[in-house]
């Protein structure tokens, strides 16, 4: 698995649990009476801190360790290189993230038309982030293990 | 081999030249050994430069290492 797998693979594992904590404290609070203002909005808050500060600290973990065992394993320093190919798959990853998110803004912007309160907007403007770094990182994986 | 029109001859003109590894090549003209494996598997066209690079390590023109095989009818619609 190549460096950029691998920091594809930490960042797709931490999204999927930072959503599934979102769904998870999302449930409780439609179990206790529905959503509640102050809530949503420290959720929100709590769901960006965590997903970019556990995404920095998950792939600096991870290059550190990989660092360490490929020394260990070849007696070597592991290059960490990044050509037009990563590029290119990055970008197209990106797109469908832009993608995946534009959509969740409609439907969020949608929400407002049909005259529903704005926590269901703002619910779904972080459910399609979410979605969307998912999505992306699974393109991204799915195009390294095709070849391109 | 992969959908692209471009096809070449790295793997080929490799092993004219000393059994050159695929990670050998891909060290000489800066890219990783996946994008040489994409190239070989016609999976991946490479960038005017990046092919430039691999003619220049081969020692030889650039249609000498990449062919384009579009026909006639595709390129005119």
């Amino acid at each position: 698995m190549t460096y950029q797998q691998r920091n594809i693979l930490v960042s797709l594992t931490i999204s999927i649990l930072v959503l599934a904590y979102y769904l998870f404290r999302w449930a409780g609070m439609m179990r206790a009476g529905g959503l509640v203002a102050e809530d949503v909005y420290r959720l929100w808050g709590l769901m960006i801190g965590i997903s970019i500060a556990a995404n920095i600290f998950g792939v600096i973990l991870t290059q550190i360790v990989s660092a360490i065992v490929y020394r260990i394993r070849t007696n070597q320093d592991e290059k960490f290189i990044e050509d037009e190919r990563d590029r290119l798959i990055d970008l197209r990853g990106t797109r469908i993230a832009y993608l995946t998110f534009s959509l969740g803004v409609l439907l969020s912007m949608l929400t407002m038309v049909l005259g529903r309160p704005p926590l269901v907007m703002f619910n779904l403007l972080i459910f399609s982030g979410l979605t969307a770094q998912i999505l992306a990182d699974l393109s991204r994986l799915a195009i390294y293990r095709r070849g391109f | 081999m992969g959908n692209s029109p471009i096809s070449n001859r790295i793997r080929e003109l490799r092993f004219f030249h000393d059994e050159m590894t695929q990670q050998q090549l891909a060290e000489k003209v800066g890219v990783t050994r996946q994008t040489i494996i994409a190239m070989e598997k016609g999976a991946y066209s490479p960038s005017l430069e990046l092919a430039f690079r691999i003619a220049r390590v081969f020692g030889t023109k650039l249609e000498d290492v990449f062919t384009f095989e579009q026909d006639a009818d595709s390129m005119s619609s």
